[in-house]
C-alpha cells in the first residue's frame, strides 16, 4: 500500500527511527521484516498491529538490540541498538507479553530494583526510585509479595514498575495485555494510559480498542509495513482491517455498521449517547 | 503453592530472623563441623539444649519445626536399630536368638541418632529463619572473594535466585500438565516401575520444553533490562554485619567448645 | 448425555493453614447438544468447577451425575473419554515428535486399534482445520496452530461433552473468531460444549445458556438474555448498549448477539 502517513521519513529529531530495516531468522526462507522504514517523534503514541508472524515481535527485538538487522539503520535516542545495546536499554524499556517470564526475583521489591541494579545505580538512590515506581502502578503494600501469589494483571504491573524505575524516555509494549483476563487488562491499561504524555510509546497489540488514543497506527503484515495511518482513517477502512485479519471490538463495530464514527465511540455509554443524539436530531428534521 | 510450602522459610519477626544471613550460614557450617568433633552423649545433649533455646528464640512453633524432622525419622530409627542390634560393648541387656542388645549398643545408637537430629535441625533452622533471597545474597557475598580466582560467584547466586523464584511456577505447571494428560486418558499409577516411568514422558517432555522456553523469555527480559552479568552491578538489599551477628558466631563456637570438652 | 453437578462444594487443602473454599453449593446441568457458557472473574471458581466435570477433582460435598448416575461409579477412563477437558493454554502439554503422534495419544490410551486411532487423528485434525500440520513438530508451530492441535487431541476421544477452559486466551482476534465458529460447528455435530470464559462478548455470541459464578457460588443462571440483562454493569458490550437505551426506548427488546443487536438498533425509531 503506497502513500504511508507522515513521519515515516527518518531524519530530524526522532526518538526512534528505522530506515529500510530487514531481518530474517536463520533458517527461515521468508524475511521477518522487509525494508521497513518509519519514525517515532518524542512524545508520540504509536500503535503497531498485524497478524501473528507479521514481524511485530521481531521489530521490538530489533529496537532494543536483542536482534541485529541484516540491513538498514536503526537509531534509538541517536544510538544504534546493535552496537550500543546497553545505552539504548537505559533509554528504551520493553514490557513483554508473558507476565510470568519477566519476573526475576522472589519478591516484588527486588524485581522492581533489578533494572536499577543492572545500571549500577547507587543503593540510596534505588530505594526512592523503587518506591516511586511501585506507587506509579498502584502496588503500594505489595513490596514483599512473592510473584506466584499475584494475579496476571498485578504481575504485569510489577514488570511495568521495573521498567519505570529506570526512567526510560521510550516505552515499547509488546502485546502487554494479551495473556491477561478482562480485569487484568483494564488494570494494566489504566496505568499505561497515565504514562502517555511523558513518554514516547510504541504499543504492539491485537486489541484495537487499546489504540483509540494513538497518534498513528502502523500495520505490519508478512514483514512489510503496509500502512501508517491515523486511527480515524484506519478504523474506518474495512478492507484494510479484513486484509490484515484485524477485528474491531463490538462497540466500534456496531458504530461502523450504524454509520456512526467508530473511533470516537469505544464505550457502550458513548455509543448509546450517539444513537440517542442521532435519533433526536432525526425526529427534529 | 508458594515457596513456603517447600517446608522451609517461616516468616515471623525474631532476633534469629534478623541476623545477617552470612553469620547464620557460617555459624551453621561451623556447627556441623563442630558436631563431628563432639564425642560424648552429654556434650551432644548440652548442644541440643542450646539449639532448643535457639528455636524457641526464633518464634517458630514447635510443631512446625518438628515437621522438618519428619523425613529423617526413618533414618534415625534405622540407625538406632542397627546399633542396638549389632553393636557390642557394655553389659548385655537382652538376648533374643542371634540378636544381643548391649548397653553400649544402645548408647551408641542414641548418640548417633542425636547427632543426625542436630544436623538436620541446624540446617532446618537456617532455612526456616532466612528468606531465600537473603540466603542467596549471603552465599554470593561469602563466595565473592573467589571471584579473584574467576569463580562466577554472582552468576551462581543469580542462578539460585532464579531457581527459587521459579520452583513454585514450575510446580504448578507440572500439576497442570499432569491434569491435561490425565484428561486424555493417561494413568500415572498403573504398572511396574518401568511402565510408570514411561507414563511420565508426556509430562516431562512438555515441562522441559516449556522450561527452556521460559528460560529464553526470561533471558530476553533480563537483557532488555540491562543485565550483563555481575560487572558494574550494585545491590538493592543491604547486608550489614552487626554486633548481634558477631555475638551469635561467638556463642556458637563457645557452645561447641563446651560440648567437645564435656 | 446429561451432565449434572448437584450442590457441589470443594475445599482445597482442608485442615491446613492453606484451606480455601473454592466452590460452595454449585448446581448446574449440561444438556445434550447445547453450548453452556460459564462466566466469572478470576477467583470465581470456574476452573475448579470444570475439573469436577471429569472428576479430576472430586467434590467435598455434593454429586456429579452422568445421565442420572453417580460419576464416581463409572470407570475413570470411561468418564474422561466421554467428558473431554481442554485446559487453558493447552499447548503447553504437547509432547510428541509430530502432531499426528500427539493427537493419537488419547485414542491409543483408550486402547483403540491403530487403524481406528489414525482415523480419529485424521478426523479431528480436519475438524480443527489443521490437516496440513499432521507431520509437523508441535514445537515449531505458531500459538494458534498449537492451540488447534491441542484441542484436536482431546476431540480425538470423541467426547459427548467438550469443556473448553478459556480457549481463546492469548489468540489474535481473527483466530478467536475461527474458534468460536468451531464451537458452533461442534454443537451442530451434537457435541455439548462447556465454554469457560472471562470474555463476555464471546460467550454472548455462542452460548445457549449461561451460568455466572462469583466467589465460588452461582450468581445467576439461565439464557444469556436472562443472566446478562439482570446485571448490565457486568454484561457483554451489546447488552450494555441496549440497557443504556432502555430508559428512553422502553420498547427495545433484549438482544444478546451482535447481529440481533444491530438489527434491534437499526429498527429503533429515528436511528
Amino acid at each position: 500500500m503506497e502513500n504511508p502517513g507522515e513521519g515515516t521519513r527518518p531524519g530530524g529529531s526522532f526518538a526512534v527511527s528505522c530506515e529500510n530495516v530487514s531481518f530474517s531468522y536463520p533458517g527461515s526462507e521468508r524475511p521477518a521484516l522487509s525494508e521497513v522504514s518509519f519514525g517515532l517523534r518524542p512524545g508520540e503514541y504509536v500503535g503497531v498491529v498485524g497478524p501473528n508472524g507479521g514481524g511485530k515481535s521481531t521489530l521490538v527485538r530489533l529496537l532494543n538490540g536483542l536482534l541485529r538487522p541484516d540491513s538498514g539503520h536503526i537509531r534509538v535516542s541517536d544510538r544504534d541498538p546493535a552496537t550500543e545495546p546497553f545505552e539504548v536499554r537505559k533509554r528504551l524499556g520493553v514490557l513483554f507479553q508473558n507476565p510470568d517470564n519477566g519476573l526475576v526475583a522472589p519478591f516484588v521489591e527486588d524485581d522492581v530494583a533489578f533494572g536499577l541494579e543492572n545500571l549500577g545505580v547507587a543503593r540510596h538512590e534505588m530505594q526512592g526510585r523503587v518506591a516511586r515506581a511501585i506507587r506509579a502502578v498502584g502496588l503500594e503494600g505489595y513490596e514483599r509479595r512473592e510473584p506466584d501469589t499475584l494475579s496476571g494483571g498485578e504481575k504485569q504491573r510489577v514488570a511495568l514498575a521495573g521498567i519505570l524505575a529506570t526512567e526510560p524516555e521510550i516505552l515499547v509494549l509488546d502485546e502487554p495485555t494479551s495473556m491477561l483476563d478482562t480485569a487484568g487488562r483494564r488494570e494494566v491499561l489504566r496505568y499505561l494510559k497515565a504514562l502517555r504524555p511523558e513518554k514516547t510509546v510504541l504499543h504492539v497489540t491485537h486489541h484495537l480498542e487499546e489504540l483509540t488514543g494513538a497518534d498513528r497506527i502502523l500495520v505490519l503484515n508478512g514483514g512489510d509495513l503496509i500502512a501508517d495511518e491515523t486511527p480515524e482513517r484506519f478504523l474506518s477502512d474495512a478492507d484494510l482491517l479484513r486484509e490484515n485479519r484485524l477485528v474491531l471490538p463490538v462497540v466500534p463495530r456496531l458504530a461502523l455498521e450504524l454509520g456512526l464514527p467508530p473511533t470516537r465511540l469505544s464505550t457502550p455509554e458513548e455509543l448509546a449517547e450517539a444513537i440517542l443524539a442521532r435519533a433526536e436530531s432525526g425526529t427534529r428534521t | 503453592m508458594t515457596s513456603r510450602s517447600l517446608g522451609q522459610f517461616y516468616p515471623v519477626a525474631s532476633p534469629v530472623h534478623a541476623l545477617d544471613p552470612r553469620a547464620k550460614i557460617v555459624a551453621t557450617a561451623v556447627f556441623v563441623v563442630g558436631l563431628f568433633l563432639i564425642d560424648s552423649t552429654v556434650g551432644l545433649l548440652f548442644v541440643a539444649a542450646s539449639l532448643v533455646a535457639l528455636v524457641a528464640m526464633s518464634r517458630i512453633p514447635a510443631t512446625t519445626f518438628l515437621r522438618l524432622l519428619r523425613p529423617v525419622l526413618l533414618i534415625v530409627a534405622l540407625t538406632v536399630l542397627i546399633q542396638v542390634l549389632f553393636s557390642r560393648g557394655g553389659a548385655t541387656l537382652v538376648e533374643w536368638g542371634i540378636f544381643e542388645v548391649h548397653s553400649g549398643g544402645l548408647r551408641l545408637g542414641i548418640f548417633l541418632a542425636l547427632r543426625i537430629l542436630l544436623l538436620v535441625s541446624s540446617a532446618g533452622l537456617l532455612t526456616a529463619t532466612t528468606a531465600p533471597v537473603a540466603l542467596t545474597d549471603g552465599i554470593e557475598d561469602l563466595l565473592s572473594p573467589l571471584k579473584r580466582v574467576r569463580f562466577p560467584a554472582h552468576e551462581v547466586a543469580m542462578m539460585m535466585t532464579i531457581a527459587l523464584r521459579f520452583i513454585p511456577t514450575l510446580g504448578e505447571e507440572a500439576e497442570k500438565i499432569k491434569g491435561a494428560q490425565a484428561a486424555r486418558g493417561a494413568d500415572f499409577s498403573e504398572g511396574g516401575p518401568l511402565r510408570r516411568a514411561r507414563s511420565l514422558v508426556p509430562v516431562l517432555v512438555p515441562l522441559t520444553v516449556g522450561a527452556f522456553r521460559r528460560a529464553d523469555e526470561l533471558a530476553e527480559a533480563m537483557e532488555s533490562r540491562g543485565y550483563r552479568g555481575g560487572e558494574g552491578r550494585t545491590r538493592f538489599r543491604e547486608l550489614r554485619f552487626r554486633k548481634q551477628d558477631a555475638l551469635a558466631l561467638s556463642i556458637t563456637v563457645l557452645v561447641l567448645l563446651v560440648g567437645i570438652l564435656l | 448425555m446429561t451432565l449434572e453437578l448437584k450442590d457441589v462444594s470443594h475445599v482445597y487443602a482442608p485442615g491446613t493453614p492453606f484451606e480455601v473454599e473454592a466452590l460452595r453449593g454449585v448446581s448446574l446441568v449440561v444438556e445434550p447438544g447445547e453450548v453452556l457458557g460459564i462466566v466469572g472473574g478470576t477467583g470465581s471458581g470456574k476452573s475448579t468447577l470444570v475439573k469436577h466435570m471429569n472428576l479430576l477433582l472430586t467434590p467435598t460435598i455434593g454429586e456429579v451425575l452422568v445421565d442420572g448416575v453417580d460419576a464416581r461409579s463409572l470407570k475413570k477412563s470411561e468418564l474422561r473419554r466421554r467428558v473431554g477437558l481442554v485446559f487453558q493454554f493447552p499447548e503447553s502439554a504437547l509432547f510428541a515428535p509430530t502432531v499426528e503422534e500427539d493427537v493419537a495419544f488419547a485414542p491409543r490410551q483408550l486402547g483403540l486399534h491403530e487403524d481406528e486411532a489414525r482415523e480419529r487423528v485424521r478426523e479431528s485434525l480436519r475438524v480443527l482445520g489443521a490437516e496440513e500440520l499432521a507431520t509437523r513438530a508441535p514445537f515449531t508451530l505458531s500459538g494458534g496452530e498449537k492451540r488447534r492441535v491441542a484441542i484436536a487431541g482431546v476431540l480425538a476421544m470423541k467426547p459427548e461433552v467438550l469443556i473448553l477452559d478459556e480457549p481463546t486466551a492469548g489468540l489474535d482476534p481473527a483466530t478467536r473468531q475461527d474458534l468460536l465458529a468451531l464451537i458452533l460447528g461442534l454443537r451442530e455435530a451434537g457435541i455439548s460444549v462447556v465454554l469457560v470464559s472471562h470474555d463476555l462478548d464471546e460467550v454472548a455470541e455462542v452460548a445457549d445458556r449461561v451460568s455466572a459464578l462469583h466467589e465460588g457460588r452461582v450468581r445467576a443462571a439461565g439464557t444469556p438474555a436472562e443472566v446478562f440483562y439482570r446485571e448490565p454493569a457486568q454484561a457483554p458490550a451489546t447488552v450494555q448498549v441496549v440497557s443504556l437505551l432502555k430508559g428512553s426506548r422502553p420498547e427495545i427488546g433484549a438482544p444478546v448477539r451482535f447481529k440481533e443487536t444491530l438489527e434491534t438498533l437499526r429498527a429503533l425509531r429515528g436511528v
